[in-house]
């Protein structure tokens, strides 16, 4: 017998016990130091020039838009696309791409049902994409990736990499129409040219749409000032106060995608709401409905408002991406993924006069740990809230599907061997059908992701049957056209395919994502 | 003592090389039958994991089932290693287990919790202990002791 047969002796047999032992515990310190608490997807800019202190900038409130022509069959509108100068960061003027000269753009506000028509003018260095964010639109008008809006006196080429022989190219102008058969919501209009859907939403591409009706009308909700749209969208400014970006070709008309540390999505260090560094908003002790849009490209929130002495002041949900809840739900915090929609009641009664209540983010650190605050200036009428909502959602049962689908959202390689994003392991691709629906179908799909991936479908509203294996989120309620998995995480969702037939897409809506990849085609039959 | 460092197959254990006085107890035995269920499915945890990652979502079911496979196996050792104290006056495998259970425990909420961060390199450590356990019970005989209190080494 040789060596290897020597009896281990009770020190030497210690001794390797806690070696392991040793190492095991030293990588969980590792990963415990390292790794992201909470998990963050996407890396941060760091502005470059020096930033104002929270909340004092007053919060802008988008414009809302007048149509230039209202009949019996509907109301028209007409926008610019057009860049301008603003003073983002006091002091420095940022030149943005912006609907109408204002970000975000202005604001339209329709009727459930009644026809809306928006003529949209390029005049912007590079093509175009208008995608109503939520609505319920007829494909021809719902911005597909490649139906581009070409600038004045663009040449040749389509200014992204894919062919499409279904694309519907127009020159310098374009009518989208949306018939808005849908629940009342707030939605969001914003590019979604192919290949550069991220960059063109950082420099201001992004508006609000209200959906009213009668439902909505009938709870006596808040109006007026004491209803508050609030966009949330992170940026990062350079030296010269321009908006920083780390795209691969600046000029956003050759190479798609972000440099290396970005790959994961783009992160800002400044919280803009509205278009305003972490803005101040005068309030009364009455009842306010903010209607939240996380806009931006990869950033994730945890919203929580939080009075002067500490204590959690509660953030009432009473509707989701696609409009009211049944019931409202008590949150004392709140995550919301790029894309979501929150519909909140926040109640300031029994706080102080001259006391504030801040907008925090419990997901940030530094600067981007809060959003916003709120000063309460003045006496205001309580209201109560209600405790029924709408009665108009739709309710899907799993054993109406006709189909369940398993897609799978992660990491990977895209056509040109450089790293991407994937659905189901293939990059998008115009000339590929991923998902074919019957019209007037329910499915069930049931989404994986590796990192957090905001799963949006366009043209319908979907419930969120499970989430991790288990029961819904209470976050989840309603009905959502986003979904937020996070890292490893999975959810079944159900929705029936109906409103249109056509080319629609389903995608991940971290915009760098989706830049690079990850979208899908949903072809409805 | 122990002649062999080797680690002993299986299916090869009830081979006799075992002398009369150094007979694995029925509680040793019950050991390393545990143990064996352990080792398995602790290997089987990670496969689940990868075809739920790769994008079966019935994946997700089948890790979580594991889940509370590994944990009650992890409470079976717990106690049989208890046993193997009272009855072969050892130890180690009672402390051991105990340190496997808290670690499985953990295992379980960072998954459900979604804190992959502690979930990942966890779970590699988890199985790393489980198949030390594994070749720590088969490589010696595990017989009852009556007067003799040492633990061995």
């Amino acid at each position: 017998m040789g060596e290897w047969s020597l009896p281990v002796s009770r020190r030497r047999a210690l001794a390797i016990g806690a070696g392991i032992g040793a190492v095991a515990a030293g990588g969980l310190a590792l990963s415990a130091g390292w790794a992201r608490r909470p998990a963050e997807t996407g890396d941060q800019l760091r502005s470059a020039v020096p930033l104002p202190e929270p909340f004092t900038v007053p919060l802008p409130i988008p414009p809302v838009l007048a149509p230039v022509e209202s009949t019996a069959d509907g109301d028209r509108y007409e926008l610019v696309q057009q860049e301008i100068d603003a003073e983002v960061i006091p002091g420095f003027a940022t030149r943005l791409w912006t609907y109408d000269g204002v970000f975000p753009g202005p604001t339209i506000e329709s009727r459930r049902g009644r026809h809306t028509t928006v003529l949209h003018r390029n005049e912007l260095p590079v093509p175009t994409v208008l995608h109503l964010h939520g609505g319920r639109t007829p494909a021809a008008s719902d911005g597909y990736p490649t139906d581009l809006v070409l600038p004045d006196g663009w040449t040749g080429h389509a200014g992204h990499s894919m062919a499409d022989d279904r694309a519907a190219v127009s020159n310098v102008q374009r009518e989208y129409g949306f018939p808005l058969d849908q629940r009342a919501a707030m939605l969001w209009y914003h590019d979604h040219r192919m290949d550069f859907t991220a960059p063109a939403i950082w420099r201001g591409l992004a508006g609000l749409h209200f959906v009213r009706d009668d439902v909505e009308d009938a709870l006596d909700l808040p109006r007026g000032d004491h209803e508050l749209p609030l966009m949330i969208a992170d940026r990062a400014f350079d030296e010269d106060g321009q908006l920083a970006y780390p795209a691969v070709d600046p000029s956003l008309t050759g190479e798609h995608g972000v440099t290396e540390p970005y790959l994961a999505g783009v992160l800002g260090d400044v919280v803009l709401v509205n278009g305003a560094p972490w803005p101040e908003h005068e309030v009364d002790t009455g009842l306010y409905r903010l209607r939240v849009l996380n806009g931006s490209n990869a950033r994730h929130y945890e919203l929580e408002a939080v009075a002067d002495d500490g204590r959690t002041v509660p953030l009432v949900q009473i509707g989701a991406d696609q409009g009211l809840l049944a019931a409202p739900v008590r949150h004392e915090r709140l995550p919301i993924a790029p894309a979501e929609r929150y519909d909140l009641l926040i109640d300031f009664g029994g706080l102080p006069v001259g006391s504030t209540v801040r907008l925090r983010n419990r997901l940030g650190s530094g600067g981007t740990a809060d959003i916003m605050r709120f000063r309460i200036a003045r006496e205001g009428t309580a209201a109560a809230i209600p405790e029924t909502l709408a009665e108009d959602l739709p309710e899907w049962d799993r054993s109406e599907a006709a189909v369940v689908r398993d897609l799978a959202f992660r990491a990977g390689r895209m056509d040109d061997g450089r790293h991407g994003w994937l659905i189901d392991g293939l990059p998008f691709d115009p000339a590929r059908t991923d998902v074919t629906a019957r019209l007037g179908d329910v499915e069930v799909w049931r989404l994986v992701a590796d990192v957090h991936h905001p799963v949006h479908l366009h043209l319908v509203g979907f419930r969120v049957l499970s989430r991790g294996g288990g029961a819904p989120l209470a976050h989840d309620a309603g009905l959502k056209d986003t979904i937020s998995l996070r890292p490893g995480e999975s959810a079944e969702i159900i929705t029936r395919f109906d409103g249109y037939r056509g080319r629609y897409l389903f995608h991940c809506h971290n915009a760098e994502h989706e830049d690079m990849g990850m979208m899908a085609n949903l072809e409805i039959v | 003592m122990q002649r062999e460092l080797t680690i002993d197959a299986p299916a090869a254990a009830p081979a006799p090389p075992e002398q009369s006085a150094e007979r694995t107890a029925a509680s040793g035995w019950v050991l390393r039958g545990v143990s064996t269920a352990y080792l398995v499915a602790g290997f089987a945890q990670p496969v689940f994991a990868g075809v739920y990652l790769s994008g079966d979502f019935d994946g997700l079911a089948w890790h979580m089932r594991g889940a509370d496979l590994v944990s009650y196996i992890a409470i079976a050792h717990l106690v049989t290693a208890g046993v193997v104290w009272a009855r072969a006056r050892r130890a180690w495998p009672f402390w051991a287990s105990l340190a496997l259970v808290t670690g499985v425990t953990a295992q379980y909420f960072a998954g459900m919790w979604g804190e992959l961060w502690l979930h990942f390199p966890l779970g590699v450590a988890l199985v790393a202990g489980i198949a030390g356990m594994f070749a720590a019970v088969w490589r010696r005989p595990l017989p009852r002791r009556r007067k003799e209190v040492r633990a061995d080494g």
